[in-house]
């Protein structure tokens, strides 16, 4: 795998999750305002990633219409998929890091502990090595 | 790729090597590793077992403290969070016996404490991250920041 094909990898990733969140945010009141949170980081993060491969001359991957993320029609249900979704952006972020140095290895670090961090807030439990099998 | 790649090419060889004692490892480990049992790997870049040597010497440093702090306040939820730091000084061989912080008098103060232990650990893994040679190695400093950035989230919360 390329650095190139990492940051096309996690583009894929957040593109579901600036999807993902808002859909939460309409369906479940409940949820909204985490859900609001976690839907800005990740579209930040997206804009990152845009302008870091336009940067490289490569034409980024496109969002998808909608996604196939299962039910999300309780609380408990979303919980789910959010932890699902960090935690594959976790793994993302991880692949990134043993490819590149520098400011892209650094800013991968920090988008993975920010998505381990969320993961927290959608339920999951703290681990040892978040991002690893 | 998995935490055992460190066991593959961080943690184990440094471990190789120190059994291995005066062995010169050059460029591969050669038939002595493989008499203690170890696979041949490239060797590390010094610089690199010093970044893993950092990490179990903190993350020893951090059981022997939450260890110490259940001790003095037995109702703080500390379990999962001893285990967590102890599969990470498992695969930096941080086994070592090392001082615990001082544990502050309430329970609260304590959550503080740790907080702040987990956060200055995460953020020193974030750094040694950008310095570690091994692609393998960097993305374990990685997650282990990761994790201990989730602990003080999770530390934080028993207040």
């Amino acid at each position: 795998m390329t650095p190139a094909d990492a940051l096309q990898a996690w583009l894929a990733l957040e593109h579901e999750a600036v999807w993902f969140y808002p859909v939460v945010g309409a369906r479940l009141d409940g949820l909204r305002g985490r859900a609001t949170t976690s839907f800005e980081a990740h579209r930040d993060t997206r804009d990152d990633l845009l302008a870091r491969l336009r940067d490289l001359d490569i034409e980024p991957v496109v969002a998808a219409l909608a996604y196939e993320v299962g039910p999300i029609t309780t609380a408990a249900e979303a919980r789910t998929v959010a932890q699902r979704i960090e935690s594959q952006i976790s793994a993302a972020c991880l692949s990134l890091v043993g490819l590149v140095d520098g400011d892209t290895r650094t800013f991968a670090v920090a988008a993975l502990t920010a998505t381990a961090v969320a993961e927290l807030t959608w339920g999951a439990e703290p681990k040892a090595f978040p991002g690893l099998p | 790729m998995t935490r055992r790649v460190l066991l593959g090419t961080g943690a184990a060889v440094v471990g190789g090597a120190a059994i291995i004692g005066g062995a010169q490892l050059t460029g591969r480990l050669d038939d002595v590793a493989d008499a203690v049992g170890l696979d041949p790997k490239p060797e590390p870049d010094p610089r690199d077992n010093r970044l893993v040597g950092r990490a179990g010497a903190s993350a020893a440093g951090l059981l022997a403290t939450l260890e110490a702090t259940v001790a003095r306040h037995p109702t703080m939820a500390l379990a999962p969070l001893i285990d967590l730091v102890r599969e990470q000084a498992t695969a930096v061989d941080g086994g070592s016996a090392a001082d615990a912080a001082p544990v502050p008098e309430t329970p609260e103060e304590a959550s503080r404490a740790l907080e702040a232990l987990f956060s200055s650990a995460a953020s020193d893994r974030a750094t040694d991250c950008g310095r570690a040679v091994s692609p393998d190695l960097a993305r374990v400093l990685a997650s282990m920041s990761a994790g201990l950035a989730q602990a003080a989230v999770a530390v934080r919360g028993l207040r």
